[in-house]
């Protein structure tokens, strides 16, 4: 692990970034910028050699809609009903001055008696909470007598490519013995001490995000940023009822890929270089907002961008569906997951390992051991289906 | 996954059909199997919003809670399953057969068992939830449910962790079953989706597959879209039928593809071990109902270090066991050992069926076999071998090279002067030999659970739900 | 009768997958045509299988208004209280009626009404004040109280907790703790203060969460009273009647009434 130094989430020099900027904003052209959440920034993270999926994030581009035009809407939603249960949750964790997660704070990580002040920074107006966040965080690390413990609903930013991100945690930042920790509250259960892990490296990375913004923070007010912890509190609801209980998780590793992620972001300017000089995603809205950009025509200047299509993306990306097509249409082995990718080790496309296989293609150099593989795993097929 | 399967994935991509991966069933497929194919409200771990089930496909029962958030009607659903599984399960006990044991008393099996088949890995974790959320409830004290709502959590529980036990066929999933047998040119991520891995098998990949409109989710999951525009409208309305309608719509379409995945199955001949393994499916299963009949507390929340442990090591047995015998049982399956250099195949050129080894007393017979084969072999001399043209048989290799191999057969021909009749290949007959065997190993040496080292948190204490078990909220 | 049905579920069906798909394409214009055709085909599908004509159905009859049932709850609490806890009370006590939603709005009409009459009732409920002299997001209180009961500091948020819990520890001790409701209220309150239970299953003893309740209030007493009684007075110095009551405009609402 190497030392926990802030590297990203710094704008790059001016006059590079100046350039980077306007070739990022002629990118996404006249479709409003649609602001990051800490759900997309982690999922940034989750494929981290796509390009294309870089440069629309980079340029702010609306992947939904930027899909909806084309015609392959991303597969995902949320029910109403997971929305009501979250919201129904994240209210009785914070209920009454925050009345459980004081008993699991005092449970889990010894938090004194006399530590529960609480400060609901969303009391401020919408434009000043990222403000009054500043205030009270600097206060705190300061060493204010008065410093509180908790802060609900704190407003933090991240610079993501020349743009900032504005955090709005459904967290709380709480101090204890001079250390910020991030709360993340979730609804998805702990049973007999298990969650689904999916969820729970879900909500660490999306923990990380927040961690990295506070750090940031911290930084910037000329405080040390390792006074917030990596350990993050997260929130669940146990068994079958709907009682919270906490667990701590370290979101270290989460914090070191988002970082060397957002690192990749400002150097945006190298994707951009491979890109044609007139090339946009502009959905050219119109005055509703509706896209007017001809279908075939995005279409072709994103397939400019190369994209690294894995059937992981079905669950992360709102473009997945498109690339999908086109991976399915360039018959690129993607298509069939990481495993049989590997397995195939360099061999790019359906034809290709096919041909190998048929012994209608002559293996390439360093293709020597697959083809040979390959072409016994067809004679075994033919021999025992015949 | 194998290159054997990656080809035919590839294959399927190309031909736009799904490729066999196997020539045999490697799965019991009961007669009157229960299809049950549950849903759950989106956000909750285990509430449970209706389960269409049945054993007759003409004939699904449709059990709904029309109002999810009331816990008295998912327990008064969770009887009603009771009132249609119980009985299923139970059926299956009358029937029986004394089965002798070395150093035990004899017990009786049930001569056919209960089979469970859900739509996806989903629909097993959802019945292993539901059991948990079941099996600790009581009929008296504060809140009580009706006596049959525990005992279907037990068994609920028994099912779902059978459904982990490697070559078990109590309760399977329609999708992983498909997936053992004909791999499509998608994903595996993809093949979760019990419509589109069937239409890969049967019609070619379909757009619609993937389109809840016109196939609603296999479950236990809802389609978001079905929630907002059906489901919460018709909850809203109070009307129960209005309810039950809607959930009708997203269960009928997985029943159809539920039967039609058994057919597909049931079009394969049943691979030679399968009924092996049902029968000690039927000897697990009636022990389990002679635990209950005995009444044993409930299943513990979490295993014990020496009991879990012990599980593990069962279940590592048991996955060596089932890997061994699908490849016996299955050319294609062995064609993946034969891949890897671990199998090898081929006609039998030549053959010493009287040589022996060793001279008088301890002169032994020792057939000699030689076998041209095109496989890559990677085996050493001396390696154990078995073959499935003869399973009782061993042999060991005696050399290999320019694709001959010399095979030197050692068990299994008879006790004569010379090899009975049929135990040795005649020149021109194929066959297969591997390096792959169904010797179990022992079981580990695990201490007593009484005798569980404090490093691994001393003995457990034995297991009795306590009043929060029973009262534990389900919310 | 059922061939009618039939048609109307054929119906509903293509109405539901157009109004889905209407809402795939951002369509809102034409998912709201389908989505009230979906509605009324529902209703006359309701009404086909029930046999009956559809109908509003009757709220039963309030003896009690949402806003005396609040009003009895907070005196009851004697602290800044969220409409959850609120609810509770009414729901373990007084056998009320009143749900969460209704208590959202009831804020903003109180306000409208001493606008119109000032001190024209006997009692408001009106809202908690932050240490910026606004509105305090989501708790109530009661205009007879003094201000420094209606003010909250760092601290106050577990102070009204507590007091709360003591309350209802107190009121249930008093008066019986009826069915159920009273004492799962007990028990969820309880949880949450160190020394309330004593690990066992049992319900709590009212007594020992009451005095747990006090042992913890007076860990914060000393620092709470002296923010509530600053806040107080610059609430005092600084508000007019209504702000004072219903909180003063945030910037924002100042800017907003500026710009009219």
């Amino acid at each position: 692990m190497p030392s926990e130094r802030l590297e990203a989430g710094r704008p790059a020099p001016r006059g590079e970034a100046m350039s980077t900027q306007h070739r990022l904003d002629a990118l996404r052209g006249t479709t409003p910028p649609r602001p990051h959440d800490a759900r997309a920034i982690a999922a940034l993270a989750a494929n981290p050699g796509c390009s294309r999926r870089a440069l629309m994030d980079g340029a702010g581009v609306d992947k939904d809609a930027a899909a909806r035009h084309l015609g392959f809407p991303a597969p995902f939603g949320q029910s109403p009903f997971a929305i009501t249960r979250g919201n129904v949750f994240e209210a009785l964790v914070k209920a009454d001055g925050c009345a459980e997660l004081l008993r699991m704070l005092r449970e889990a990580l010894g938090l004194p008696v006399a530590e529960v002040a609480y400060h609901d920074v969303e009391n401020v107006g919408a434009h000043l909470r990222h403000a009054h966040t500043r205030a009270l965080i600097d206060r705190a690390a300061t060493g204010g007598q008065d410093a509180g413990t908790l802060y609900d609903h704190p407003l933090l930013t991240l610079e993501i490519a020349g743009h900032t991100a504005y955090l709005e945690p459904d967290v709380v930042a709480f101090q204890l013995g001079g250390r910020f920790h991030i709360v993340e509250i979730k609804s998805f259960a702990v049973i007999d001490g298990q969650a689904d892990p999916a969820a729970v490296a879900a909500a660490a990375r999306q923990a990380a995000v927040y961690v990295l913004a506070l750090r940031t923070l911290l930084e910037e007010l000329g405080h040390d940023p390792l006074q917030v912890s990596h350990d993050v509190v997260l929130v669940c609801p146990e068994n079958f009822a709907n009682r919270p209980v906490a667990t701590l998780v370290d979101v270290r590793r989460q914090l070191a890929v988002l970082r060397r992620q957002l690192t990749r972001m400002t150097s945006l300017d190298r994707l951009l270089a491979a890109l044609p000089e007139d090339v946009t995603f502009d959905l050219r809205p119109d005055e509703d907002g509706r896209p007017t950009r001809p279908v075939a025509e995005l279409a072709d200047a994103l397939r400019g961008a190369t994209a690294r299509y894995a059937p992981d993306c079905l669950s992360t990306c709102d473009l997945c569906f498109f690339c999908r097509d086109e991976a399915r249409q360039e018959g690129a082995c993607d298509l069939l997951g990481r495993q049989v990718r590997d397995e195939l080790g360099g061999v790019a496309s359906v034809a290709e390992a096919l041909g190998l296989a048929d012994g209608t293609r002559d293996p390439a150099v360093g293709q020597e051991e697959i083809a040979r593989l390959l072409r016994n795993a067809e004679r075994l097929r033919r021999e025992c289906l015949t | 996954m194998s290159l054997l399967t990656s080809l035919a994935r590839l294959r399927a991509l190309e031909e736009g059909i799904a490729q066999p991966v196997a020539t045999v069933r490697h799965c019991h497929l009961s007669a009157r199997p229960m299809v049950f194919v549950p849903l759950k409200l989106s956000g909750e771990a285990a509430a449970p919003l209706a389960a269409m089930l049945g054993t007759e496909r003409e004939r699904p029962r449709l059990l709904v809670v029309t109002q999810p958030r009331n816990r008295d009607l998912r327990f008064a659903w969770a009887a009603e399953l009771a009132g249609v599984l119980l009985p299923y399960i139970e059926g299956f006990l009358a029937d029986t057969e004394t089965v002798e044991r070395r150093n035990a008393d004899p017990y009786e099996r049930a001569m056919d068992a209960p089979q469970l088949i859900v739509p996806n890995q989903g629909g097993v974790a959802f019945t292993r939830l539901l059991g948990r959320s079941t099996r600790f409830r009581r009929p008296d004290g504060p809140y009580p449910v009706p006596e049959s709502v525990p005992v279907l959590g037990r068994w609920l529980t028994y099912f779902g962790e059978r459904a982990a036990y490697p070559g078990s066929a109590l309760m399977l999933a329609a999708t992983e079953e498909l997936g053992r047998h004909w791999a499509s040119g998608q994903s595996g991520l993809e093949d979760a989706n019990l419509a589109a891995l069937l239409a890969w098998i049967t019609t070619g990949p379909s757009e619609e597959a993937e389109d809840p409109l016109v196939w609603p989710p296999a479950g236990p999951a809802t389609d978001p879209g079905f929630d907002a525009e059906v489901l919460a409208p018709a909850i809203e309305s109070g009307k129960p039928e209005r309810v039950a309608e809607a959930l009708r719509t997203q269960l009928e379409p997985t029943w159809r593809l539920m039967w039609q995945a058994i057919d597909l199955l049931a079009g394969l001949p049943e691979g030679a071990s399968a009924a092996q393994r049902w029968e000690q499916d039927r000897g697990s299963f009636s022990g389990m109902a002679t635990h209950l009949a005995e009444g044993a507390p409930p299943q513990a929340r979490r295993d014990g270090a020496v009991a879990a442990a012990a599980r593990l090591a069962r279940m590592e047995r048991a996955q060596a066991a089932y890997d061994v015998q699908r490849a016996y049982d299955d050319p294609l399956v062995m064609a993946e050992y034969r891949l890897t250099g671990e199998a090898f195949a081929g006609e039998v050129v030549e053959t010493d069926p009287d040589n022996t080894e060793g001279e008088g007393r301890s002169r032994k017979l020792r057939p000699l076999v030689v076998i041209k084969t095109d496989d890559p072999v990677r085996l050493p001399p001396g390696a154990t071998l078995g073959t499935p043209q003869r399973r009782a048989q061993g042999a060991e290799l005696v050399s290999a090279g320019e694709g001959l191999v010399t095979v030197k057969i050692t068990k299994g021909m008879g006790r004569g002067r010379t090899a009975a009749p049929g135990a040795v290949p005649e020149v021109g007959e194929r066959v297969c030999y591997t390096s792959l065997t169904d010797d179990f190993q022992g079981s580990p040496q695990l201490p007593e659970a009484e005798a569980t080292p404090w490093t691994h948190g001393g003995p457990p204490q034995d297991y009795v739900p306590d009043d929060e078990d029973a009262q534990e909220e389900w919310s | 009768m059922s061939d009618r049905l039939d048609d109307l579920e054929r119906r509903i069906d293509e109405l539901r997958a157009g109004v889905r798909k209407a809402m795939r394409h951002r369509d809102p214009a034409t998912a709201r045509t389908l989505r009230a055709e979906l509605r009324s085909a529902e209703r006359a599908w309701d009404a086909l299988v029930s046999g009956e004509q559809p109908e509003v159905k009757a709220e039963p009859p309030r003896l009690v208004t949402v806003r005396e049932q609040v009003h009895q709850g907070l005196r009851l609490l004697g602290a800044a209280a969220q409409p959850r806890l609120i609810v509770a009370v009414s729901d373990a006590f007084f056998g009320g009626t009143i749900r969460s939603a209704q208590l959202t709005s009831l804020r903003r009409d109180e306000e409208r009404s001493f606008r119109s009459s000032p001190h024209g009732r006997p009692y408001y409920l009106c809202a908690a004040l932050t240490d910026r002299l606004s509105a305090a997001r989501g708790l109530l209180t009661l205009s007879t109280w003094p201000l420094e009961r209606r003010v909250v500091g760092p601290l106050s948020p577990r102070v009204d907790f507590l007091t709360c819990a003591i309350a209802v520890a107190e009121h249930g001790e008093e008066h019986g703790a009826g069915d159920g409701r009273a004492a799962r209220l007990l028990v969820r309150m309880a949880r949450n203060i160190p020394g309330a239970t004593d690990g066992t299953f049992g319900p709590p003893v009212p007594g020992q969460v009451a005095a747990a309740a006090r042992a913890e209030l007076r860990v914060h007493a000393e620092r709470d009273t002296r923010d509530r009684a600053e806040l107080a007075e610059r609430a005092t110095a600084q508000l007019g009647d209504t702000a004072r009551l219903f909180g003063a405009a945030t910037l924002m609402t100042i800017k907003k009434e500026n710009a009219k």
